[in-house]
């Protein structure tokens, strides 16, 4: 009952855990990580010719790594490609320079910073086919003092080969800016600690920008910097460009332009994560005070907001479309919030505790034929109506390879993962019951007509009637797409579109490539105009009216009278997920959870990142 | 050790209360509260740990406070805790330390139990005082009728007798829970009511006290041995039998079951295991009858256990006063940070069992 699982099934076939794809810290013991910051994990890839230019960042304690990623190929396939000069069995000398840093402060708060060489250089080992990961190898290590890193993103837009930006929040409140493959550190933003002395939750590139980014702490406070500007010599002084129930925007007042640009207050207490949608107009953040708030971020106008059944709530995601958001918190629950409504249609359970991160699996979110009977007497229903025309739209190329002849309607089954402090990972359907029931439960009955005309943040409505697969390739697209988490690599996505579909079922294969065709179409086009707002003046903000607020049911915060509320429904009237799988995977408890297109990723408090072979993907020991 | 280990001595005491004020700041200063540390008379911290939480549970502190107020009663254990939490709400100074001798001689004299220099188990201590305090209520209310009977003379005896009156103890601890069995043969289901001032969850390693409680109405199903006699089949039959709350109390006192007793060891072993508990809470094993089923609960105080056996080690409290967190170290009291109560959750690993971690929970109702 106890014992931690290697490999699990689920209707689409066997998940096994690759032992040659384990990363940790070089000496593979087990950290002890009673009071320490969460284990992360941050990909990205340099777009290198060799197809293998994955790598991938964590945290262990006060060490950061950065290791080349070799997911699920073999050894030799990823020593080919990321070196590009050998054959396997020869050997490969390569540099390698672990650095540390040092910040260490002084009473004063002062923040220094200073590399090292550890290593001169160092001799790959002559390679066989499945070994694992060398870990006395890491491209890039540095060690901190008086601060902790807590968290990581890279900038998956300037990414190549020569240089990557990677974001590094700390403990102590500091953001650095660093390129582990030049192994610079550029920048350090907060340094003096004058912005906000908290430790830093959640760091994000803001999708679509080079320079932009946003910075969450446990203050509750949230900053958007710009790379390219300094954060001055002294305190901040604020001025209220927008206030709302429960959240305020400062801008910062300063004569020359400083860091930081925006000071978002949002609700009471921690702000645990934050997350983009899809295209990137939308930011879901979840707090400790146990509410899910969602924000037009261009705007700065609240969509919408929802409340935990209790406790604080830990972490957030968006769908692959942009239509619902899942959350997960102290209450032991994952919980599904649909964005056009602005209401909980969902909760589930299967974690024996905390839940730490939830992600969607944008690969095995599929679309399927589904059968005829279920959709009788539904044109009577109002929200199958909407729903129905949104459907269509965004199973458009499924429909036109598949079922072009044949107007059945298609049925949509999205696919979430969750792991928790209990150290199981849980795999969670949400299918068409769930999505449109035919008979709203009783008293959701009441809100299925306050639908309002805000569009999903992906756009995957009518609004987009030119998506298709073509976008693929516009010429647009040399640039890689941003990514609203760091939970899958874009990619894959991309460049493997075309050749994917002969490992997974077909229907399957044909609704993904959808997805990411969908959404890498829609992000490009915003990507420019967004470009042109967001590097100028925030005054657009201020002018645009808050009509669209009002259209969304305001509801009053007060947390003790928000249950039986849209809000936060009763238990009883919203359905009850219950898990596909729940396994238990670790010993310690998990902090990570990413979806690639070949695999699982899952990281533990002990510092061991695991890589899970999707069903098929299962490297055969003699190539 | 119960003497403060966490801080080695106990030289402190003045420069730590002048530094609580210090910490909470004269503005932020709740007005009419006072912080006092309880002076440790060897291995007394069972006893001033449950003490200071319950100080910190309003309601029985406010009941304590207006009982002090009633006209003057024969010393007994409720009037030395009367006695010691007045002089701690009447103190001059915010912050000190008060030695509860009174109260801790009436403890010794009264039950055996207690009257030596060992370390007690706090939740049996908690359980002791309540019962004794509800106990010597009712005792004298029944003087009370006792008393207006005689004047008036004509009350129904046996019906007095039968229902055991109802104490402000009851009114803000006692919660009813359901035991419902179900026979397997003849489908057949019993539910007969209990009543309690706590609940003692076991637990788990790696879990939440939401799951503990889960865990505690889970259906369990009686068979082999542990057959259970069904009226309406007049046999022995295998049953499910499920707790589940029927009555959410004010104040949801929940034991974490940290003594294992082990069978080869002949002796008691702590589990450490790491169960977080939220701030916010609300049950889910509750009876589908249960009038206020879904209430809010707020995390209150949590009694600490450190060290790694029952008797032996140390008893600190950390509550929540005013919004801000105060840990309580026999008579060292210091703020602290509400992200330092996650070092109170208790230890991943398995190998050590010497740990600070959650042993009694105190939750009070929103409503």
């Amino acid at each position: 009952m106890n014992e931690i699982k290697t490999q699990f099934t689920t209707r689409e076939g066997l998940y096994k855990l690759l032992s040659h794809s384990e990363y940790s810290r070089p000496n593979r013991v087990p950290f002890n990580s009673q009071g320490s910051n969460p284990v992360r994990v941050s990909f990205v890839n340099v777009n290198d010719q060799s197809g293998n230019g994955d790598r991938l960042c964590f945290n262990v304690g006060r060490e950061l790594y950065f290791y080349i990623y070799k997911g699920v190929r073999k050894g030799n396939e990823n020593l080919n490609s990321s070196l590009s000069t050998t054959k396997r069995g020869s050997c490969v000398v390569e540099k390698s320079r672990p650095v540390v840093t040092e910040m260490v402060f002084r009473s004063s708060g002062e923040l220094k910073s200073k590399g090292a060489d550890l290593q001169k250089c160092s001799r790959w080992a002559s390679y066989t086919g499945l070994q694992a990961a060398d870990l006395s190898k890491p491209i890039d290590k540095r060690i901190y003092k008086g601060t902790q890193p807590t968290c990581h993103d890279f900038n998956h837009l300037t990414a190549t080969a020569e240089s990557v930006s990677l974001l590094v929040g700390f403990s102590a409140g500091q953001v650095q800016l660093i390129d582990p493959i030049k192994k610079e550190t550029s920048k350090l933003f907060n340094e003096e600690r004058l912005i906000d002395k908290s430790r830093v939750t959640c760091v994000k590139w803001v999708p679509g920008s080079e320079s932009l980014f946003l910075v969450a702490h446990s203050s509750g406070n949230m900053y958007l910097y710009n790379v390219e500007h300094t954060c001055g010599t002294t305190a901040p002084h604020y001025q209220l460009l927008k206030q709302g129930e429960s959240f305020a925007v400062h801008t910062c007042k300063s004569k020359s332009t400083r860091n930081p640009l925006l000071k978002w207050t949002v609700g009471e207490g921690a702000l645990n994560e934050f997350a983009f949608s899809p295209d990137g107009k939308f930011l879901a953040c979840v707090s400790q005070d146990g509410f899910l708030r969602v924000f037009n971020f261009d705007s700065v106008e609240l969509h919408g907001t929802m409340k935990s059944y209790f406790g604080g709530l830990l972490c957030v995601c968006w769908s692959p479309d942009g239509k619902y958001i899942v959350t997960g918190g102290e209450d032991d629950l994952v919980t599904v919030w649909s964005f056009v409504d602005c209401r909980v249609i969902a909760r589930g359970h299967g974690h024996k505790s905390w839940v730490s991160v939830v992600a969607f699996d944008p690969y095995t979110t599929s679309v399927e034929e589904s059968d005829p009977m279920e959709f009788s007497g539904s044109d009577e229903d109002f929200q199958d109506l909407h729903f129905g025309r949104d459907r269509a739209n965004s199973t458009q190329s499924r429909l036109s390879k598949r079922n072009s002849t044949d107007s059945r309607p298609v049925s949509v089954t999205y696919r979430f993962g969750s792991v928790g402090q209990d150290t199981q990972l849980c795999l969670w359907d949400l299918t068409e019951d769930i999505l449109f029931p035919h008979q709203p439960l009783s008293r959701a009955r009441t809100h299925t007509n306050v639908m309002n005309a805000t569009s999903p943040p992906a756009g995957s409505g009518g609004a987009n009637p030119g998506s298709n697969g073509n976008s693929i390739t516009t010429p647009g697209n040399s640039v890689p797409p941003p990514l609203p988490r760091s939970n899958s690599l874009p990619h894959s996505a991309v460049s493997n579109a075309g050749s994917k579909s002969s490992v997974m079922d077909g229907a399957i294969a044909s609704g993904v490539s959808k997805f990411a065709t969908l959404s890498l179409h829609d992000r490009k086009e915003r990507h420019h105009e967004k470009d042109h707002k967001r590097n100028h003046s925030m005054g657009h903000i201020s002018s645009k009216s808050s009509d669209k607020l009002n259209l969304v049911t305001k509801t009053k915060t007060d947390p003790a009278k928000t249950l039986g509320t849209p809000l936060c429904p009763r238990m009883e009237d919203v359905p009850l997920l219950e898990p596909l799988i729940c396994k238990k995977i670790a010993h310690e408890r998990l902090t990570v959870l990413i979806f690639l297109e070949d695999c699982i990723v899952t990281a533990c408090q002990e510092g061991f990142i695991c890589t899970w072979a999707r069903p098929g993907k299962v490297v055969s020991f003699n190539p | 050790m119960g003497y403060s280990e966490r801080y080695g001595n106990l030289g402190l005491k003045g420069t730590n209360a002048s530094a609580l004020e210090k910490d909470i700041g004269p503005e932020q200063f709740p007005i009419n509260e006072h912080y006092f540390g309880l002076v440790n008379f060897g291995n007394t911290c069972y006893c001033n740990s449950v003490l200071q939480a319950l100080y910190f549970c309003r309601p029985f502190r406010e009941n304590v406070l207006s009982y002090k107020a009633q006209q003057k009663k024969k010393e007994n254990l409720l009037t030395c805790l009367a006695d010691l939490f007045h002089s701690i709400a009447t103190q001059k100074k915010k912050v000190g330390v008060i030695p509860p001798k009174k109260f801790i001689s009436r403890l010794r004299k009264e039950n055996d139990l207690f009257d030596n220099y060992m370390q007690q188990d706090a939740h049996e201590f908690l359980n002791y005082l309540l019962n004794t305090i509800a106990d010597i209520l009712q005792e004298e209310k029944k003087q009370e009728k006792q008393n207006g009977k005689l004047k008036n003379g004509n009350m129904n005896e046996a019906e007095e007798n039968n229902k055991q009156e109802l104490t402000w103890v009851h009114e803000i601890f006692q919660g009813t829970l359901t035991n419902e069995t179900r026979c397997l043969n003849c489908e057949t289901v019993s539910s007969k009511d209990e009543d309690f001032l706590d609940l003692s969850v076991d637990v788990e390693q790696n879990t939440s006290i939401t799951h503990c409680l889960r865990d505690f109405s889970n259906t369990e199903t009686l068979c082999s041995e542990q057959k259970y006699y069904c009226e309406t089949c007049c046999s022995k039959q295998e049953a499910q039998k499920r707790m589940r709350v029927k009555k959410l109390p004010m104040i949801l006192a929940l034991h974490l079951k940290r003594f294992k007793y082990m069978e080869q060891l002949h002796r008691y072993t702590k589990l450490s295991y790491r169960v977080v508990f939220p701030l916010e809470l609300r049950l889910f094993n509750t009876s589908g009858d249960a009038v206020n089923l879904d209430r809010m609960y707020d995390l209150v105080a949590v009694v600490v256990h450190c060290g790694s056996g029952p008797n032996r080690g140390h008893y600190i409290t950390i509550v929540k006063s005013h919004g801000f967190w105060l840990l309580f170290d026999d008579d060292i009291v210091e703020k602290i940070d509400a992200q330092a109560i996650e070092e109170f959750y208790g230890l991943t690993s398995d190998i050590s069992k010497n740990s600070e971690s959650g042993y009694i929970l105190f939750y009070q109702s929103r409503e």
